[in-house]
């Protein structure tokens, strides 16, 4: 039976995911009220325990988004991140969390119907494991 | 090897170090226990066994400011290696003695089997005990049933030839990897829920780890940012050990002295062998292996990264 609400906690980059999110906002593009957003200056700023402790503290799901690679305000925050991110989902069996709660995505600043979709998408996957 | 060619070298390196790290027979216990050798007469006592399991790297950092030579496995030198790379020891104020290794045995089971404190002696392929012996292989540690590193990566001198090693025994058949594998996600959820509520935060797991180096300001502990609480529960407990297997990504050297200083025997080699293959199949990268390697956590490569989905 999946569940109706869910809980996703998102963690943005300033520069473009925030900027999209917005945009999608502005554009009144509808998304589920499932969303959390904590808005970081970069992804590299997101240590994988972060998500780790909003599985503990009872996120029913994570979503990481920042710039594309290669477009980072920082140059190369975001190639950090990526491994970071890439690890951190691959060890999510062993820890007992069902994969399908993490997702890791790039949306810039001028993808707002993108951003509209990884939300509806990713709320969608989380409701069905919940 | 002999011991008598392991307590030469020693007495050698003693002429241009402070000290050396090795394995003296406890006599109450009947195991090898650690020891620093200051002196060429201390050396007399040095032995190298396969009860010889402890990680010896784990005291590099803490005598930073002295010479010292140490005896290591093939695996010890990884984590040396390690620890090297990191910056944490300089290559030019240690000495590292290789040994043959023919697999350490797990003596916490050994002892479950024939009692504490039992003398245990290895000859002949066969570790006895007052009268009573079983082959080495069906109580070697894990890690050494999967050994790919026999032959220490770095070395000054060898104490014997570390070349002519016994191959890896076959897998164990202890069975835990194997339940575990075949368990779903949600089960895996109880599992560590299970195990962690035995943990009763001794920090006995970060001591024995060589690359669990910084001591006063260790995540798992700090206030300051409070990634988990100090309370002994299920919980902070499991959140204490993600936050140090994080923390160990890409740096592991699957040493087991974690597992094997665990004194309620939680079985955290599984998080850590985990994320070591993944390690492995993401960078094609392996800790320890080489003095010009990088954290693959601490770099990126544009060209080759991101195609993983």
């Amino acid at each position: 039976m999946p569940k109706t609400e869910v809980k996703i906690i998102g963690f943005l980059c300033n520069w473009c995911s925030y900027a999209g999110a917005d945009m999608a906002g502005t554009a009144r593009m509808k998304q589920p009220a499932s969303l959390r957003v904590v808005r970081l200056p970069c992804t590299g700023r997101v240590n994988p325990l972060l998500v780790l402790k909003a599985f503990r503290e009872g996120a029913d799901g994570v979503l990481v988004s920042g710039c594309h690679p290669g477009d980072c305000h920082y140059n190369e925050g975001n190639y950090y991140a990526r491994r970071r991110m890439e690890v951190l989902e691959r060890m999510l069996p062993a820890l007992g969390i069902d994969p399908a709660r993490f997702h890791y995505t790039w949306v810039s600043a001028s993808e707002g119907a993108k951003w509209a979709d990884v939300v509806n998408e990713f709320t969608r996957r989380v409701k069905q494991v919940i | 090897m002999s011991m008598n060619d392991l307590i030469a070298t020693i007495k050698k390196v003693l002429e241009e170090v402070d000290v050396v790290l090795g394995w003296t027979r406890s006599p109450a216990a009947g195991v090898a226990v650690p020891a620093r050798f200051h002196t060429p007469d201390e050396a007399d006592g040095a032995i190298f066994d396969s009860t010889c399991t402890h990680n010896l790297a784990v005291h590099l950092p803490r005598l930073k400011n002295s010479k010292v030579g140490i005896v290591a496995k093939g695996c010890d030198a990884r984590s040396i290696v390690q620890l090297i790379v990191e910056g944490e020891v300089s290559r030019d104020r240690i000495r590292v003695i290789g040994v043959p290794c023919p697999g350490v045995i797990d003596v916490k089971r050994a002892w479950r089997c024939f009692g504490f404190g039992k003398k245990i002696e290895d000859a002949g392929g066969r570790v006895h005990m007052e009268g009573r012996s079983m082959p080495r292989e069906e109580i070697l540690l894990h890690k050494c049933h999967q050994c790919q590193d026999q032959e220490p990566v770095i070395m000054d001198l060898a104490a014997g030839d570390v070349k002519s090693v016994t191959p890896p025994p076959p897998p164990d058949k202890t069975g835990i990897r194997e339940r575990f594998a075949a368990m779903s996600i949600a089960e895996r959820r109880e599992f560590w829920r299970e195990q962690f509520s035995r943990c009763i935060r001794c920090y006995a797991c970060r001591e024995a780890c060589p690359l669990c180096f910084c001591r006063d300001a260790c995540s798992m502990q700090t206030r300051e940012p409070h990634w988990t609480g100090g309370q002994v529960n299920a919980i902070e407990s499991e959140m204490a050990q993600q936050v140090r297997t994080s923390h160990l990504a890409g740096r592991c050297t699957g040493c087991e002295e974690c597992e094997r200083a665990c004194p309620v025997g939680i079985p955290l080699m599984l998080l850590l062998e985990e994320q070591n293959r993944i390690v492995e199949e993401l960078f094609a990268y392996r800790a320890g292996m080489s003095l010009e390697d990088k954290t693959p956590l601490l770099t990126y490569d544009v060209n080759r990264d991101g195609g993983w989905r």
